[in-house]
């Protein structure tokens, strides 16, 4: 596809392994050059089976683009003349294989050799009998595998979570950042009408490259499950009823403004855990500052989490740079301690699975005895069945925030789709708490919550979602 | 390296070692050593593949992958006698194909066979490069036979035939 036609050269030239001359007189879309294009694209088409409409590349499929801007012929191969291979060949937990399509570029064996060392895929026959194809008995099966489905020009490699579930030109994308660990991988989410279809990477050279895990591609599913909160609800009694956003924020400012008025310093305590964006940990600081409240982070990953040394971190949280360069200790064990000594009258849990994360026994403890319980979630957990405020807030691929990766590059993720039931963003939620506990108006957008963070904290200081732009900016105060 | 399956020979573990002094990366000796290993254990089997991908330390794709593009490394069991008949023009002028019927009659298989006793496999081969003695055909990789007529290839077959 890259010869050129170069003045005073007989033939045509190969532009990719051509230097460039003095002088050089080159066209590239000269009849001679559209007559090599369009006889390439034959040449490819040779044994492809054409099978487009039932493709899940089409609409993404570089050889169906090519097709149309260079080509445009009838096939002189009859398909039943044309050399079969194998089709919808499942090589591996996320992808499949179909032979018939392959234009053997071999960019997914270089991926599996250069990227991965893994070494799955090769070619085997040859001539037209060529194939992509794998050992015999072997499966795709590495941490990142998903790659090669991204790469793959065509139909030949397919995700099959993805395979038939939506035509890509029906989907919209959003640039946003995985939230699965700290790596922060720049992705894009396939969305539409308020589903998630896929995550895909975004390179960004200073991240990820052009690459992101299987476990982060994945975990768009986690987004939108089952289990999600949809509605605010308060104690009345012992009863647990539905309230609109203005009551429920009305009650929990209320309820804590005068617990802390009446009891001091020190009365009311605040977890955030590093799944918050810093737009939220940030407002969280102000609600801490203006309630005198204990305030403490904290960064829980399974212990038997999954790292590498290329992408995967062992930290699964989106965020955990950005609690310590906000000055967030990791005291929440203290905090929940206090509030089992009944030392507490309020505790905040802004993104905390608490009996998960903490020693279970001390966190229910805690839970059981603090007086006033707020939890702040997008997701159903246990301490809700011992809340007295639940405000079911956002997750970040619905709502704009940033989070610090594991390098401390702050990085912008936005909104793809809408929260589900009535939940709202969180440094929305959080805004409002503030606006109602100090009279002064709520952050009208994300964007501006983070300004006063920039305009605040030394770490971030100088930022703003224009500089952060759609790759981010390491914080400045990250040695 | 495992104790069971396939393994070289001493005398062949040292013919692989010195194979690996003649290449700047280990990767480039991956044919030589392929053909090493179909002398010693007849073809590459899937177990034998393995054998050479984990001797090399290379990844078993690479090997299988090689081992696929040609037709002279041997992926199924041959015969103890594998015929070779060259099938292009100047034999074919020269009266190959009339020795191809007869040998493939007399034997009962056809090309890419291998008769149930094992003794006698057969395969079509592309010119064997003495186009002035043809028609010729290759037994194993050892031997040539030349200026063949059917008389003479029969003659052949029942000499190999005997124990
Ligand atoms: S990337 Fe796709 S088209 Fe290219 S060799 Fe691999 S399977 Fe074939
Ligand atoms: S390496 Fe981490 S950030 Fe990147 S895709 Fe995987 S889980 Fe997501
Ligand atoms: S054609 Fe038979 S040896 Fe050359």
């Amino acid at each position: 596809m890259c010869l050129v036609d170069i003045e005073k050269s007989p033939k045509l030239q190969i532009a990719c392994n051509t230097r460039v001359a003095d002088g050089m007189v080159v066209h590239t879309t000269s009849e001679k050059t559209k007559a090599a294009q369009r006889a390439v694209l034959e040449f490819l088409l040779v044994n492809h089976p054409i099978d487009c409409p039932v493709c899940d590349q089409a609409g993404e499929c570089k050889l169906q683009e090519y097709y149309m801007d260079y080509d445009r012929q009838r096939s002189r191969i009859p398909l039943p003349e044309k050399v079969h291979k194998k089709k919808a060949k499942p090589i591996g937990p996320l992808v499949i294989l179909d032979q018939e399509r392959c234009i053997l570029c071999s960019r997914c064996v270089r991926f599996v050799d250069e990227v991965t060392h893994t070494s799955e895929l090769a070619f085997y026959q040859r001539g037209d009998h060529v194939e992509l194809d794998l050992a015999p008995g072997k499966v795709l099966d590495n941490p990142y595998s998903g790659n090669v489905v991204d790469i793959c020009p065509v139909g030949t490699l397919t995700n099959r979570d993805f395979r038939f579930r939506a035509r890509v030109w029906y989907l919209e994308r959003t640039p946003s950042v995985c939230g699965a660990c700290a790596n922060g991988c720049n992705i894009e989410i396939y969305h539409r009408e308020g589903r998630i279809f896929r995550f895909q990477p975004r390179k960004n050279s200073d991240v990820n490259q052009y690459w992101m895990c299987d476990a982060g591609r994945m975990s768009y599913r986690d987004l939108q499950g089952e289990g999600r909160l949809l509605n605010p609800f308060v104690r009345r009694g012992s009863e647990f009823v539905r309230a609109t956003w203005e009551s429920a924020l009305g009650q929990v400012a209320g309820r804590l403004g005068d617990l802390a008025r009446t009891h001091g310093p020190g009365a009311v305590g605040i977890i955030v855990s590093a799944q918050a964006a810093n737009e939220e940990v940030f407002l969280l600081r102000r609600l801490a500052a203006r309630l005198e409240a204990r305030l403490a982070g904290i960064a829980w990953s399974p212990p038997d989490a999954d790292h590498d040394d290329f992408l995967i971190k062992g930290d699964k949280n989106p965020n955990t740079r950005g609690l310590a360069l906000q000055g967030l200790t990791s005291d929440a064990g203290e905090i929940l301690t206090a509030a089992a000594r009944g030392d507490l009258r309020a505790l905040v849990l802004h993104r905390v699975d608490v009996t998960r994360w903490c020693d279970e026994i001390a966190a229910r403890a805690a839970l059981e005895r603090v007086p006033c319980l707020v939890v702040l979630d997008g997701q159903q957990r246990e301490t809700v069945e011992y809340a007295d405020a639940v405000l079911p807030i956002a997750s970040y691929a619905e709502s704009e925030g940033t989070f610090t990766n594991h390098a401390g590059r702050v990085q912008r993720f936005q909104a793809a789709v809408v929260p589900p039931g009535e939940a709202r963003p969180g440094w929305q939620v959080l805004g409002g708490l503030l606006a109602l506990l100090t009279g002064e108006a709520a952050p009208p957008s994300a964007e501006m919550a983070f300004q006063a963070l920039a305009r605040e904290s030394a770490a971030f200081r100088g930022l703003s979602y224009a500089t952060l732009g759609e790759t981010g900016a390491p914080a400045p105060l990250v040695s | 390296m495992t104790t069971e399956g396939p393994r070289f020979s001493e005398g062949t573990l040292a013919e692989y070692r010195a194979l690996l002094t003649r290449y700047p990366q280990r990767r480039a000796a991956l044919m030589p050593t392929l053909w090493l290993a179909q002398r010693e254990f007849g073809w590459l089997s899937l177990p034998v593949m393995e054998y050479v991908a984990t001797l090399m330390e290379l990844p078993l794709a690479w090997v299988t992958s090689v081992a696929s593009f040609y037709t002279m490394y041997w992926k199924e069991p041959k015969g103890r006698w594998h015929i070779q008949l060259c099938r292009n023009l100047p034999c074919a002028l020269r009266g190959a194909g009339a020795i191809q019927v007869a040998v493939e009659r007399r034997l009962g298989i056809g090309d890419g066979e291998r008769t149930a006793d094992g003794r006698f496999s057969l395969e079509e081969v592309e010119c064997l490069a003495s186009c002035g003695t043809a028609p010729v055909l290759q037994v194993n990789n050892t031997e040539y036979h030349e200026n063949l007529t059917v008389a003479r290839a029969l003659e052949l077959i029942e000499r190999l035939a005997s124990p």
